[in-house]
C-alpha cells in the first residue's frame, strides 16, 4: 500500500510520518506513537475512549484517520500535564473517584478539558450533556460530574493565582 | 523470547495513574514480533458448515471449550461449545476460523483469503421455539439443557386471592468500556498470557483443560481489566485460539475484541422469564409460590446458563416467609450466543419475579405495597422452602422505609416504587491470599482480581488492621497465577467478603510466625524480617444481606421516563472503605436504570443480532442519569473483618423500584425491562 506523508504536532512536539492513509488517528497515536493513554472502546463514535483533542476540540480518534489530521495540532492525556504537576482535571479525578476501572478516564478529562475551556463555570446539566458522548459503565456518573465541578473550581483558583502573579 | 518492559511498580493496582493515560491495558501490551489474530465468525444463527479453506480452523485446533468460572458446571458435556464451529454452527458470531498478521489492519485484511461454504437452516431463536422444535445439538432429546426443581410440588390451597403472571428480563449486554483482549506468549516450554479478567485462574484452568497443557507450563497474568460485569470471568474460543497460535507459531499473539464482536461474541446476562402464580389472604399474607423459569442459556451450555435455573428457581420467594414454595427452572438452547453473568447474575431475576409479584398482589388488595411487604416478613430469620435461608428481615425493612422517606414520597407523587431484596453472595468455595513480607515492603496477592472496584483499598485497610504497618507501604497486585497456586475469582458479590477473609487469615498466619520467632509479635519484628504465606480460606456460610430502593418518576408525554428520585438503603457489613462503597452502588444503580429503561440486545426471526452497535444495545448517557441517594446499613457480618456483599445488590434492587414507579405514574401494568416509551403511550 502506498505511503503518505504527513507532518502533524502531538502535543506540542512536531512529529514527521510515514502513513498508511486508512490508519486511524488513535492507532497511530497508541503504536507508532506509543501514547497508550488513548483507548479504544466501541469503534463507532459513542463511547468517547479515544477523546483527544484536535486545534483544542475534543474529538473521537477512532473514526478519524491520522491523515486528516496532517498539519494540526494534537493533545492526548499525556500532554495535558506540564510536568509531574498534573492538570487541575486530573487532581479531581483521583480526589472526587470520577474513575473505577479507568479506561473511560482519559477521554472524560479530554472532553471535560474542552468544555472547560469553553464555559469555565458549567452547571451540572451541562457537564452532563457535554459528556454524554463518553460513556462510563463503572461509575454511574455521579462522581465523573463532581470531578469536573471540582476540576473547574481548582481550574479557576490556578488561573487567578497565576493572574495574582503577573498583576506583582 | 517474551520481553515485558513493564516494571514491578506497573503490576499493582493503582488507580491515580489512569487520570495520566498511564494504565496498562491488555492492547498497551506489545511484545517484539507479534501477531494479531483476527476472527472469521459465523453470519448464520444456524448453518451446516460444508467446507472450510484456510485460516487456522476446526481441522487443526479440535479443541473444546471448558466449563470455569462462575457456575463452572463440568457435567453438561452435551452441549459444551467448540473453539471452532466444525459441522455446524449455532450463533451469529460464532467463530469458525482465525487469521494472524502482523499488525490489526493486515489481520483484518487476511479474514478475506477464508472460504466457507454454508448451508442456511431455520434457528431456533425464542425459548418458545426451543420447548417446540427438534434439538439444536444432535445427541440431545430436546433443547432442555437443564431441568431442576426447588421446593416441593403442592396442591392448590383453596386462597381467596390467586395471581398469575409473566414476567421477563430482555437479554443484557454486558459492555464494559474495555472489550476483551489477550497476548499469549510461548516460548522456551512456557505459555505467558496477559488477559483482561476477572480470574486469572479460571484462564489457567480452562486453558489447561482446553489446550491439554501441563499446568506448570502456563502463567495467566492480569492486565489492567476495563470493566467487567461478569462477562471476564471465564474462558473464551478466542483465548484458546491466540494460546495454540503462539505455541504453533512461537511469536506472541494478541487479540483484542471489537465492540461488534463483543455484542454478537461475548456472554451476556438476563434473558429469563418467569411464570410465577401466588396464593395469598385477604391481610396481604402470601401463602404459597408457583414458579416456571426460563433461562434462554444461547446455543451452549458454558456456566451460569446452567447454574441460574436452579439458582432463580432457589431465590424465588425472596426476602418474604412464604410457607410453601415450589419452583422449577429450565434453561434453554436457542441458536444465540451463550448466555453467561451480568452483574447479578440470577439474582435481579428471581428479584424481579418476586418483587412485580408482590405489587400485584397490593394493587388487587388495594393496600400499600409497604404494608403488604410487612404482611410477609418475620422477626425471626427464615428457612424459605426452596431453600434460601434469611435473617430477620422485618427490623431492616422497617428502618428501610422510614430511611427512604417512603411515607413521605407517597404523599408528594403517583409515580413511586419501592423494593425490597435478600443480596446471596457467592461465598462458595472461598478465595487465596498471598502475603510476602520483605526489605520492609508487603506485598499482596488475591486469587480473585479487580477490575475497577479498588480491592487495593480494603488490602491496605485490613493489612494495617491486622498487623499494624501503615497503609502506604502494602501493595496489591494484579493478578498472576505466578504468585498464587489456587484462587477464585472477582464475582459474586464475594470479594470484600472471601478475599478480605483471605487477607486477614494470611496476615494471622504471619503474626503467629513473628510471634514463634521472636516471642512476641511488633509491626517493627514483622518488616525486619522475611515472610511468605499463601492460604485459601474456604467459606461455606450464608451471608446474606438485605437491601431496598426507592424510585420516584414522572413520565412525559412521549413516554419518556423522568427519574427524579433513585435511592438505596443497604447492609454493606462493615463498610471497609466508605468511598469504594458509594462508587459501587451508584454505577450499579446506573446499570439497574439501564437494563430496566435502556437495554436489550434484540435478534430477528432469523436470529441475527439487531442491536450491533454499543448505542444500539442501550448503555446509558450521563444525561439519562439523575443523581443518586445512596445511605447504607452496617450490620457486621460474623466475619473477622466484618463485611458483607454488595456488588450486585444495585442491580437487583433498582430495576424492581423503578420499574413498579413507572407502574404507577403510567396506570400501565409492566412485566418486562426494558420498559420502552412506546409501551408507555400506546
Amino acid at each position: 500500500m502506498s505511503m503518505s506523508k504527513i507532518k502533524l504536532t502531538i502535543n506540542g512536539k512536531e512529529i514527521d510520518a510515514e502513513v498508511e492513509p486508512r490508519k486511524l488517528l488513535v492507532h497511530f497515536l497508541r503504536e507508532d506513537m506509543g501514547l497508550t493513554g488513548t483507548h479504544v472502546g466501541c469503534d463507532t463514535s459513542n463511547c468517547g475512549a479515544c477523546t483527544v483533542l484536535l486545534n483544542g476540540k475534543a474529538v473521537k480518534s477512532c473514526t478519524m484517520l491520522v491523515v486528516q489530521a496532517d498539519g494540526r495540532e494534537v493533545t492526548t492525556i499525556e500532554g495535558i500535564s506540564s510536568g509531574d504537576e498534573m492538570h487541575p482535571l486530573q487532581r479531581a479525578f483521583i480526589q472526587k473517584h470520577g474513575l473505577q476501572c479507568g479506561y473511560c478516564t482519559s477521554g472524560m478529562i479530554l472532553t471535560s478539558f474542552w468544555l472547560l475551556s469553553k464555559n469555565k463555570n458549567p452547571t451540572e446539566e451541562e457537564i452532563r450533556k457535554a459528556i454524554s458522548g463518553n460513556l462510563c459503565r463503572c461509575t454511574g456518573y455521579q462522581s465523573i460530574v463532581e470531578s469536573v465541578k471540582y476540576g473547574a473550581q481548582l481550574l479557576k483558583e490556578e488561573q487567578k493565582g497565576e493572574q495574582e502573579i503577573r498583576v506583582r | 523470547m517474551t520481553v515485558l518492559n513493564w516494571k514491578e511498580g506497573d503490576l499493582a493496582y493503582d488507580s491515580s495513574v489512569f487520570v495520566k493515560g498511564k494504565g496498562h491495558f491488555v492492547d498497551d501490551l506489545n511484545l517484539p514480533g507479534t501477531l494479531f489474530m483476527s476472527v472469521l465468525r459465523s453470519p448464520y444463527a444456524r448453518a451446516r458448515i460444508l467446507s472450510i479453506k484456510g485460516g487456522l480452523n476446526g481441522s487443526e485446533l479440535k479443541a473444546k471449550m471448558a466449563s470455569v468460572g462462575e457456575g463452572a458446571d463440568p457435567s453438561q458435556s452435551v452441549s459444551i461449545q467448540p473453539v471452532f464451529a466444525t459441522g455446524y454452527v449455532n450463533y451469529v458470531g460464532e467463530p469458525v476460523a482465525a487469521v494472524f498478521g502482523d499488525d490489526r489492519y493486515k489481520a483484518t485484511d487476511l479474514l478475506e483469503t477464508v472460504e466457507v461454504d454454508y448451508e442456511p437452516m431455520k434457528p431456533v431463536v425464542t425459548m418458545d421455539d426451543a420447548l417446540k422444535f427438534p434439538p439444536i445439538h444432535s445427541g440431545m432429546k430436546s433443547n432442555i439443557l437443564v431441568q431442576s426443581s426447588r421446593g416441593s410440588d403442592f396442591k392448590d390451597p383453596d386462597s381467596p386471592i390467586v395471581l398469575e403472571d409473566t414476567l421477563e428480563n430482555e437479554r443484557v449486554a454486558t459492555n464494559p468500556i474495555e472489550p476483551r483482549g489477550i497476548v499469549a506468549s510461548y516460548s522456551d516450554g512456557m505459555l505467558n498470557v496477559w488477559v483482561s479478567t476477572q480470574s486469572v485462574h479460571s484462564i489457567k484452568d480452562g486453558l489447561v483443560e482446553s489446550l491439554d497443557l501441563r499446568p506448570d507450563a502456563i502463567r495467566v497474568m492480569q492486565t489492567d481489566t476495563g470493566g467487567a460485569f461478569g462477562s471476564k470471568g471465564g474462558l473464551y474460543p478466542e483465548y484458546v485460539m491466540a494460546s495454540y497460535a503462539s505455541m504453533k507459531y512461537g511469536r506472541p499473539v494478541k487479540w483484542i475484541e471489537t465492540r461488534r464482536e463483543h455484542l454478537s461474541s461475548t456472554n451476556p446476562g438476563r434473558g429469563v422469564r418467569g411464570k410465577v402464580k401466588i396464593f395469598a389472604e385477604r391481610d396481604g399474607r402470601i401463602t404459597g409460590l408457583k414458579g416456571d423459569v426460563l433461562v434462554d442459556a444461547g446455543a451452549y451450555g458454558t456456566g451460569i446458563a446452567s447454574f441460574s435455573a436452579g439458582f432463580i428457581a432457589m431465590m424465588m420467594t425472596g426476602p418474604y416467609s412464604i410457607e410453601n414454595g415450589y419452583v422449577i427452572g429450565r434453561s434453554v438452547l436457542t441458536n444465540k450466543v451463550p448466555q453467561g453473568p451480568y452483574r447479578g447474575a440470577g439474582r435481579p431475576e428471581a428479584s424481579f419475579f418476586i418483587e412485580r409479584m408482590v405489587d400485584l398482589l397490593a394493587d388487587e388488595l388495594k393496600m400499600d405495597p409497604v404494608d403488604v411487604r410487612l404482611a410477609n416478613m418475620s422477626d425471626k430469620a427464615f428457612t424459605s422452602p426452596l431453600g434460601m435461608k434469611i435473617e430477620p428481615a422485618k427490623p431492616f425493612f422497617e428502618s428501610a422505609v422510614r430511611e427512604l422517606e417512603y411515607r413521605r414520597e407517597v404523599k408528594l407523587t403517583n409515580g413511586v416504587g419501592l423494593s425490597f431484596f435478600v443480596l446471596v453472595p457467592a461465598v462458595y468455595p472461598g478465595e487465596s491470599a498471598r502475603i510476602i513480607v520483605k526489605d520492609g515492603m508487603v506485598k499482596v496477592w488475591l486469587g480473585g482480581n479487580s477490575h475497577g472496584q479498588g480491592h487495593e483499598n480494603f488490602a491496605r485497610k485490613l493489612v494495617n488492621e491486622e498487623l499494624g504497618v501503615p497503609e502506604n507501604i502494602v501493595t496489591l497486585f494484579r493478578g498472576d497465577t505466578g504468585m498464587t497456586l489456587d484462587g477464585v475469582g472477582s464475582w459474586g458479590s464475594r470479594s470484600a467478603i472471601a478475599a478480605g477473609a483471605a487477607i486477614v487469615a494470611a496476615c494471622r498466619k504471619i503474626k503467629k510466625k513473628v510471634e514463634e520467632e521472636n516471642g512476641n509479635y511488633s509491626p517493627e519484628l514483622l518488616l525486619s524480617g522475611s515472610y511468605d504465606e499463601f492460604v485459601y480460606e474456604e467459606q461455606k456460610m450464608s451471608l446474606n444481606s438485605f437491601g431496598a430502593n426507592l424510585a420516584t418518576v414522572e413520565i412525559g408525554k412521549l413516554g419518556n421516563v423522568k427519574i427524579k428520585k433513585c435511592a438505596a438503603y443497604y447492609d454493606v457489613g462493615r463498610a471497609l472503605n466508605r468511598d469504594m462503597v458509594i462508587g459501587q452502588i451508584q454505577g450499579g444503580m446506573a446499570q439497574g436504570i439501564g437494563q430496566t429503561l435502556h437495554e436489550g440486545l434484540y435478534y430477528n426471526e432469523d436470529g441475527q443480532l439487531i442491536t450491533s452497535s454499543i448505542s444500539d444495545a442501550g448503555v446509558p448517557l450521563a444525561e439519562d442519569l439523575p443523581n443518586f441517594t445512596v445511605k447504607i446499613a452496617e450490620h457486621r457480618s460474623s466475619l473477622p473483618h466484618g463485611a458483607k456483599g454488595l456488588g450486585e445488590s444495585p442491580t437487583i434492587g433498582v430495576p424492581t423500584a423503578l420499574i413498579r414507579a413507572i407502574e404507577k405514574a403510567s396506570g400501565k401494568r409492566l412485566r418486562k425491562t426494558p420498559v420502552t416509551p412506546e409501551e408507555l403511550i400506546q
